[in-house]
């Protein structure tokens, strides 16, 4: 679903390279730990998964396809198929619930019919069934997440993007949010979430790709946080 | 496509930026209405040109009975005397070509120009008969320049009443139409840089102040032409509402002085009309709508790249 084949790539004006020959084969289902300490590359790992950076060598491919030498009019297709959710979550301030999760779907101009049938659909999917008057400040912070999952899912993507999903929440809230990405990993989406935080890690038993430098420094089915070599 | 969100954010973002909208909609207005007169300033040079005939002949006009010159002793001018003057004109070496105007035609194109309202002046005007008129040659020249040779050539013969070269007349009046078109366009232009720089500008704000929705339509994978069309109906809606005042403009001096007063009062020469206007304003629109979608099609590309 998602292959790094030597991937490469300098910032401009950076001596230092963000991702240095990364090799990484992510299958469709999976649910992937993307860790390593802040300025490892796991934002960049993100961004070109999502096409908003290309690599300076190697080949990035994405749901079969090899997306560092796509077109930019077909970009909107790729990020069609997937979904993604912030540590800050990104709703926008002057819309309901019902209608942060009815954009995603209104601006890539799907019918009426087919919004008005998902969008209950998904809120309850994610915890929220009769929220979704409410507005983005009126419920908490994991709810707000919850609502950022489901504008990330309700166009039902091959792939989920999380990076640092938890990042603003409680442990307790953290779990929640955890169950709920597992849930629609279940579903046969495959789920790719970056993180820093060590007890999910721990706790969920999936791969988990450590990124130092820029380099895969590990790369671990069931693993843990802090595994040393 | 869902157009129910383009039109709402289009309306969004006009209400949002209004005092940018309307600085907008003022320079594209005034600008282009100075591109429209200055069209019609050209159309009207044009027109003067054409009317007056070439600007590369001279008339030599023959006596009647009233002219008053040296060389019209015997009254008309006769037969013979006209034979020297043709001699003249078919033999002097830097004469193109001539034709002939009789005095019928002369009085057909005064009774074109000499027009009036006013119960006097009509009177007058009606006592003028075709025998007031005078024939005359229409003469072409090889080299503008050099139009002294025939002048003097002609102008001393008998039955020569004048030889009038059209340049000494036409080409002040047409020079100052040149001036008053040149003029117009030369701030019109400055207008039209400031309109340009105002779309970016605009554009930028709107886009500043909508980057919340533009992230996440791009990361939903909304298209290009998606994100960007409420932009492009913003300057589009900017530019039809300073389309729209500057045919209101150009109309109004159409109407209150090209047809209320030059065209009743002054017969010169033909004045521009509603055609030339409607040629103008149509070249005006285009013009218009090119400035501001250009500019827009630009910064947003730069703007809301993927």
């Amino acid at each position: 679903m998602i292959r790094f084949e030597n991937v490469s790539t300098t910032y401009p004006g950076q001596n230092r390279a963000a991702l240095g020959n990364v090799n990484v084969d992510i299958e469709k289902g999976e649910f992937v730990f993307l860790v390593g300490a802040s300025g490892s590359g796991k934002s960049t790992f993100l961004r070109l998964v999502l096409r908003e950076a290309r690599p300076n060598h190697g080949r990035v491919y994405v749901a079969g396809k090899e997306i560092n030498r796509m077109a930019s009019w077909k970009v909107p297709a790729l990020r069609r198929k997937i979904g993604t959710v912030f540590q800050d979550f990104r709703l926008l301030p002057n819309k309901t619930v019902a209608e942060n999760v009815a954009f995603a779907l209104q601006v890539i101009g799907k019918p009426k019919s087919h919004i008005n049938l998902v969008v209950p659909e998904t809120l309850e999917l994610v915890g929220l069934e009769g929220k979704g008057d409410r507005m983005p400040d009126e419920i908490s912070g994991g709810e707000q997440q919850r609502v950022a999952i489901a504008r990330a899912f309700v166009n039902r993507p091959q792939i989920l993007i999380a990076d640092e999903p938890t990042g603003n929440l409680d442990p307790e809230t953290s779990v929640g949010i955890m169950k709920l990405l597992d849930r629609i990993n279940r579903t046969g989406t495959t789920v790719l979430m970056a993180t820093h935080d060590a007890g999910i890690v721990d706790q969920m038993r999936k791969r988990v790709i450590e990124l130092s430098d820029g380099t895969v420094v590990r790369d671990q089915s069931r693993g843990v946080y802090g595994f040393q070599h | 496509m869902q157009l129910k969100y383009v039109f709402s954010e289009t309306g969004n973002g006009l209400k949002r930026n209004v005092s940018m909208t309307i600085a907008l909609v003022v320079t594209i207005f005034i600008s282009l209405t100075l591109v429209g007169l200055g069209l019609l300033l050209n159309a009207q040079a044009n027109k003067a040109e054409d009317y007056w005939g070439s600007k590369l002949q001279i008339s030599v006009v023959l006596c009647n009975q009233n002219s008053r010159s040296p060389h019209c002793t015997s009254g008309e001018t006769n037969p013979a005397q006209q034979a020297a003057i043709v001699d003249i004109l078919n033999t002097h070496p830097e004469v193109a070509s001539y034709s002939y105007e009789t005095k019928a035609q002369a009085f057909k194109t005064w009774k074109k120009i000499y027009v009036s309202k006013d119960a006097e002046e009509r009177q007058i005007y009606a006592a003028v008969t075709e025998n007031d008129m005078q024939n005359s040659y229409r003469v072409t020249l090889k080299d503008p320049q050099q139009y002294r040779g025939v002048e003097s050539a002609l102008s001393g013969m008998d039955g020569v009443d004048k030889v009038n070269d059209l340049r000494d007349v036409l080409q002040p009046i047409l020079t100052t139409f040149n001036k008053m078109k040149w003029g117009a366009l030369v701030v019109a232009a400055f207008l039209l840089l400031a309109a340009v720089l105002q779309v970016s500008n605009a554009i930028r704000l709107a886009a500043f102040a909508r980057r919340k929705e533009i992230g996440i339509m791009r990361l939903v994978g909304a298209s290009n032409l998606y994100i960007s069309l409420p932009f492009l109906m913003e300057t589009l809606v900017a530019a039809v509402i300073g389309v729209a005042g500057a045919a209101l403009a150009v109309g109004g001096v159409m109407y209150f002085f090209v047809y209320g007063n030059l065209r009743p009062d002054l017969h010169v020469v033909e004045w521009v009309s509603w055609r030339d206007a409607g040629t103008a304003l149509a070249e005006v629109a285009a013009l218009g709508i090119l400035a501001t979608l250009i500019p827009t099609l630009v910064t947003t590309r730069k703007y809301l790249k993927v």
